[in-house]
Formats: structure tokens, sequence, C-alpha cells
């Protein structure tokens, strides 16, 4: 079981399209026992930094090790919560300002453990997994994303 | 020995490139020495190192097989 859960597939390339989104949530319907979806969409935004305008940030990931980290916060959020299912999506390559770049999907019965594990779930991959991001400005210049605590 | 060595992230502005191989790295404290010599700016720079997707905290032997790579902060989200 744990080998299928593996091969979930989390990178995509450029943007999360939000229909893409639309159907994801289309799909649970057939999931009865889920009473809580908590979703959580990370959207590109244009910072201002030295006068210039964020047009896009261009992502790239340690793939390998980005897959064990996802795969290893996915386990430990089974474990520790009671979720029904859950969902991670993240882009690689170019993602406008404005476009998704990461969408964590969990559900659960209830509300609580739905919360609190996306919550946790969007700190692990924060902190855990290997990706960078290069944003880049109006003048094609760059600077690469830091991430806040 | 040649051992293959792969930069993500700022690190690859300071390499000037995302790959590299270096002969003669038995660890990882003679891999950072070789580095830094040859790139002094990577010694202000926060990083970590991984070998075979592991992230060591202590100097560590190398291979040819190793597979080294270096990491600077993750910005994913």
């Amino acid at each position: 079981m744990s080998s299928q859960k593996k091969k979930n597939k989390v990178f995509i390339e450029g943007a999360i399209n939000p229909a893409f989104i639309a159907d994801s949530i289309a799909k649970h319907s057939s999931k009865t026992s889920i009473g809580a979806h908590t979703i959580f969409l990370g959207q590109v935004r244009n910072d201002m930094n030295d006068g210039k305008t964020v047009q896009a940030i261009e992502y790239s990931a340690y793939n390998e090790m980005a897959e064990n980290e996802f795969h290893k916060i996915r386990e430990a959020a089974f474990a520790q919560y009671e979720l029904t299912c859950m969902h991670i999506y993240h882009s690689l390559g170019k993602v406008r300002a404005g476009e998704i770049s990461m969408f964590v999907f969990v559900s659960s019965k209830h509300r609580n453990d739905a919360f609190i594990a996306c919550r946790e779930i969007i700190e692990q991959i924060k902190a855990n997994v290997p990706i960078w991001g290069k944003e880049i400005f109006d003048d094609d210049t760059y600077v690469w994303k830091q991430n806040n605590s | 020995m040649k051992i293959k060595v792969i930069a993500f992230g700022c690190l690859t502005d300071i390499l000037g490139k995302d790959m590299m191989e270096l002969e003669d790295v038995s660890n990882t404290d003679l891999l950072k020495s070789k580095l830094y010599a040859k790139y002094p700016d990577l010694k202000r720079r926060k990083y970590k190192i991984a070998v075979n997707q592991q992230i060591i905290s202590e100097d560590i032997s190398l291979d040819e097989n190793s597979e080294v790579v270096l990491l600077p902060p993750f910005a994913g989200g």
C-alpha cells in the first residue's frame, strides 16, 4: 500500500489550473465518509523589490529527494491525524503572478483534523522539501525566493 | 576517482553551473575545502550537503557512486 502511495505525482509543469482543482473536489463526491475538506492554495505574489515587480516564479526541485520528502510528510500526516485522503501538488517551471503554484487538499470526517493536518503539511513542505524559486522581474533580472518562517 | 556534484537554487549562480565533476575528493570535508578554494563566495552562503539524498551533519567518506548535492535553503510553496 505504501509503495502505491509513493507513486503519487506531486509535481505539475507550470501553473495549477483552477479547473483541475474543481475536478479534484468533484472526484471526492463518491467518498461519502468525508465530512470536511481543507484546501490550501499558494498563489504567486507580485512582490516589489528595488522598484521592480515580480512577474513570475520559476520553480526547480531536487526531484528524487523531494518525492521522498513528500512521501514522508504524507505518511506522517496519516499516522498523526484521522484523514480520509490527502493530495499535494506543487508546480515546477514558470508560474506567473496571480497563478496557483501549490495545492494541498486534505479530507477528513470532521473539520478539526482536516484544518490542523493541512496547516502542518504546508509547514513541512516549506521546511523539508528541496524546492527553489527564481523570482523573475519585469526587466528579466531575478532574485532567489526566500521563505519566511 | 571522480565525484559528481550537483547544485541547486542560488548556488548555481556562484558555481556558474548546476553540475561538475571533481577529482580526488574522498570525503565531504575535502570536497568543501576544494569548493571554497575555487568558489570563495560559497563560504558565506547557507547550504546543506546531501549524499545519496540524506542531509549530512558531519564529514563522511565519498566514493564514485556517491550522489553529492548542494542544497541552499528551501523555498517551496
